[in-house]
């Protein structure tokens, strides 16, 4: 039973492999679904490439950091106000984008002096910027221009100036997952341990996979300053490059997204020994528990108590009018990876919400792992979903709402049901216990939303009833 | 006084204008019917441009990838072509176009699409002996051009290859509106009712804005249908609004069929859409309705109270596709404000000898600077420099920020517009446009006066 073909697909069968409905008894020793793999031509799959997973994802998060992308002009604008990710000093980060506009002629002869003069323009023109990503695409790849080289000429010749080359053009592995791991490994190997922070608790910790969405990682912020616990890097989220770089002397790497960052923290563990600790930071019972693992490895569990008190007294509540209002709502989520095991178990126990579809984009074998340990029967778990096989599934589960990006949300509202910015947030942030009362408060007024009845209302039916009632 | 024409100096680009050649040519492809566009490429060369084209319209477009993974960089990306298309077409039934899309990579490496097209061909004439699906090649690297051309490049190969014959004549004209807005295709679908024309619209983008209905149908796709394209050959005349989009497969109907094309100055305010109703009046012999004298006066009436108290001697600056920027420096000095900066793009070599810019320039009698290949870096320089005063921003939200940042009031207009609600529903184009597009101007100049305490007052009385 458990695998599933579904009618869409019968032409594409290898698809079955990929699409998984969880019943009672089960565990993944028996059902597992295929991903990371290829996807299919033609599909209408939601995938990016690898070199927006190192550029968008990752790298274009730092908010002191010029953002390099050697290639054609499109590659930089496509990564550029797609994201929401603002910084404490004025979002430079996403005001700009910066490309060596790649043209033919620099195909057939090479780029690279193409390349060296728009880093040296680039920091000419923002003379107060010191640090910067240097980015390959499909083209510059192909060609194999040594950016590299280029790098180091300049770092030679202007000594205030450091650069770090991310060389994983869009065609390199299947998602963009790939272009997470490059860049991971890149920058431990290259820049960790060039710079000493300055150290001023005896607590010290690493914030790894969290890139500041809508405030993410300066709500949580707030946590650490009230723990007392320094945090030396955000990967990435408000972070800067030397921050990055002084990675190696925090006692602790607390992991939230383990699928695009968590190959840094394995590196740190490796080669400065420092212990990798994975937590959830969407939903009150995983936040606690985060917290409470956190101080535990401290020492400092009565401050952590406390926290956690003083932020039940003050949110509590609030959740608790929205889970009565949500409880047995159907949800269903279409993002990358691990918000789906993120989320499935706390919208669950916090709001009483059932998952009844998830979809990843770039998950791997573990994130699926644990995603359907922690979600439930009955519910469609799917990698790699593809445009028609939403709508399959969609007249099989009929979510009330669906976490999912900008553009399927708006393919879904044809459908009359309501997204929530699964990805960019509607309005963040939604870590931590001040953040899930917001993602509650999203997800309430999106399924209470009243146009839904209205768009259900058919005007020539002469007594003015939902569509769907009058069909019946 | 007087205009300089220039190149932006750096080589590379801060904040660009436009994007690459295959979001053209994909704007383009969505807008035939029953189409999907198949991009040979990484995934992100279509993702992001369907999220972009969501992000404008607040609407989902279908447009397909080959997937190109690491193994297809090394040993061609044949197999993707083929599998893409079959799969296509297997799986959408009412498909009938697939424009195969070539991006920078794949053309580095070097795919032979057309050839794999004629293999395409065979397999589909066995597999589906009863349904013609059209697979046509269209060229664009992304290290040529910009998503101007590229857009260009797709309407050229689509025309090309579905109108192969002359057709017996049908007494339509082809309209080629260029890179515009459902807005902008309404009204210009008005015009030609209005005079009683039938058209055919290259490409008909109306249901870009498509409703939610009770019974959940989705009607968000383009209207130019295969029939359609193929008759073009058979037009009485071609109408190309905008030089550098869509005017070549003008051009190329010309050639081959003998349909006369006309590349008419591009609608923007009064005159050019003056320009536009007499030419489809004398290629039709149809009159200029009462109805259109009327629209005409509605809109000079409205630019009237704005333009000699409000406009006059404020200095605009103007970014975004060359022939929209071109129109709306035109439209400009119909109301008295001054096009003191137009930025173009692309590197594209023509915009200098542009004869609508060499025009700009033989009246300019105030300072005026065209900077060709520009970014917006610089726009930003110039807004910054407290010597170069920029009053007005006309141009698309990629420069949002050098409003925000700089203060100076904005009007959001062209592509991508997604920092403000429903633009794509308006027209720019034609006398409604000019009318809207002045208010537009007017009302953020206004929003402005009283966020900054600047004479708000005088707008008391207004």
């Amino acid at each position: 039973m458990p695998m599933v073909l579904l009618e869409c697909d019968k032409d594409i069968p290898e698809r079955e492999k990929h699409i998984y409905l969880k019943v009672d008894g089960e565990d993944t020793r028996d059902f597992l679904p295929v991903s990371n793999a290829q996807t299919i031509p033609g599909t209408l799959s939601e995938r990016g490439c690898a070199f927006c997973g190192a550029k968008l994802v990752i790298g274009g998060v730092l908010k002191d950091t010029i953002q390099m992308i050697h290639g054609p002009i499109g590659c930089a604008y496509d990564t550029w106000h797609t994201k929401r990710y603002p910084t404490d000093n004025g979002h430079f980060n996403m005001k700009y984008v910066w490309s060596t506009d790649m043209k033919e002629s620099h195909i057939v002869f090479g780029g690279e002096k193409r390349l060296e003069k728009s880093i040296n323009e680039a920091f000419d023109e923002m003379p107060e910027i010191k640090r910067m990503f240097v980015y390959t695409t499909c083209p510059t790849a192909l060609i194999g221009d040594d950016i590299k080289a280029v790098a180091k000429k300049i770092m030679q010749e202007r000594p205030d100036v450091d650069i770090f080359t991310v060389e994983c053009p869009g065609f390199a592995g299947v998602s963009q997952s790939k272009g997470h791991h490059v860049l991971n490994i890149g920058w431990i190997n290259e820049k960790v341990g060039t710079l000493e922070p300055t150290i001023t608790s005896e607590y010290t910790m690493n914030f790894i996979g969290d890139f500041n969405i809508q405030g993410d990682t300066q709500l949580l912020n707030q946590y650490w300053d009230k723990l007392g616990i320094q945090v030396i890097a955000h990967f990435t989220g408000n972070g800067t490059y030397d921050d990055l770089r002084c990675m190696h002397r925090a006692q602790l790497n607390v992991v939230n997204c383990a699928r695009s960052s968590g190959y840094i923290a394995n590196e740190l563990k490796k080669q400065y020994g420092i212990p990798r600790l994975d937590i959830d930071s969407w939903g009150f019972s995983y936040m606690e528990e985060a917290i409470r693992k956190i101080c535990a490895f401290f020492g400092i569990e009565d401050r952590g108590e406390k926290l956690i008190a003083e932020e039940n007294a003050k949110w509590k509540g609030k959740l608790d009018w929205y889970k009565e209002r949500l409880k047995g709502s159907k949800m269903a989520i279409w993002t990358g990876g691990p918000r789906l095991w993120h989320w499935t178990k706390s919208v669950e126990d916090d709001l009483g919400v059932q998952v009844v579809a998830m979809s990843s984009k770039f998950g791997h074998q573990e994130d699926f792992e644990k995603v359907i340990a922690r979600g439930q029967a009955g519910t469609y778990y799917i990698d790699d979903g593809n445009e028609l096989e939403f709508f399959e599934i969609i007249d099989r589960v009929r979510p009330d709402v669906i976490f999912t990006g900008p553009r399927v949300g708006e393919l879904v509202k044809k459908l009359h049901i309501p997204y929530v910015n699964g990805h960019g947030y509607h309005n963040g942030p939604y870590m931590g216990f001040e953040g899930f009362v917001n993602l509650a408060r999203d997800m309430y007024n999106a399924v209470h939303n009243p146009l839904l009845k209205l768009a259900a209302t058919d005007i020539r039916v002469k007594e003015v009833v939902a569509y769907s009632e009058a069909a019946e | 006084m007087g205009c300089e024409i220039t190149t932006k100096k750096r080589q590379g680009i801060i904040n660009p204008m436009y994007d690459c050649q295959p979001a053209g040519a994909q704007y383009a492809g969505i807008g035939i019917k029953d189409c999907i566009p198949l991009v040979h490429g990484g995934q992100g060369c279509s993702m992001f441009v369907r999220l972009l084209f969501a992000q404008h319209f607040k609407e989902n477009f279908d447009v397909a990838s080959t997937s190109l993974h690491e193994d297809s960089a090394v040993f061609g990306g044949h197999q993707r072509i083929i599998d893409g298309v079959l799969t296509l077409v297997r799986r959408y039934p009412e498909l009938r176009v697939i424009p195969v899309i070539t991006t920078c990579s794949t053309e580095v490496i070097g795919d032979d699409v057309e050839g794999n097209i004629t293999k395409i061909n065979e397999m589909l004439k066995e597999e589906f002996p009863n349904r013609k699906v059209h697979v046509v090649a269209v060229h664009t690297p992304s290290f040529k051009s910009s998503q101007v051309g590229g857009y260009s490049q797709c309407v050229e190969a689509v025309i090309k290859n579905l109108a192969t014959a002359k057709v017996k004549s049908n007494g339509k004209i082809n309209l080629f509106p260029g890179w515009v807005n459902p807005g902008d295709v309404v009204l210009l679908k008005h015009y030609l009712s209005e005079m009683g024309i039938d058209g055919t619209i290259l490409m008909d983008t109306e249901d870009f804005d498509s409703p939610m209905l009770p019974d959940k149908s989705i009607h968000t796709h383009g209207r130019t249908t295969v029939e359609e394209l193929a008759g073009t050959s058979g037009a009485i005349a071609s109408v190309a609004l905008a030089r550098y989009e869509g005017a070549s497969a003008a051009e190329y109907l010309e050639k081959e069929f003998e349909v006369p094309a006309h590349v008419v100055s591009t609608p923007y305010g009064i005159g050019n859409t003056d320009a536009l109703l007499r030419t489809l009046s004398e290629i039709t012999g149809k009159p200029i309705p009462e109805s259109l004298v009327k629209e005409r006066g509605l809109a000079v009436d409205a630019l009237q109270d704005l333009a000699h108290m409000f406009f006059a001697n404020k200095r605009v600056a103007i970014f975004g596709h060359p022939d929209m920027v071109i129109g709306m420096a035109e439209f400009c000095l119909e109301v008295e404000l001054e096009p003191a900066l137009l930025l173009l793009g692309d590197d594209n070599s023509k915009y200098k000898k542009d004869p609508r810019i060499l025009a700009l320039k033989a009246r300019a009698n105030w300072d005026m600077e065209v900077v060709c290949n520009a970014d917006l870096w610089e726009l930003e320089k110039r807004a910054k420099d407290p010597d170069y005063k920029i009053d007005v921003i006309l141009g698309h939200s990629k420069g949002r920020y050098v409003a925000i940042d700089n203060n100076i009031p904005m009007a959001r207009v062209g592509f991508p517009t997604f920092d403000r609600a429903g633009l794509y529903r308006h027209p720019t184009m034609g006398y409604r446009g000019a009318m809207l597009l002045g208010e537009a101007i007017a009302n953020a100049m206004f929003a402005h006066m009283e966020y900054t305490r600047d004479r708000e007052w005088i707008l008391n009385t207004w």
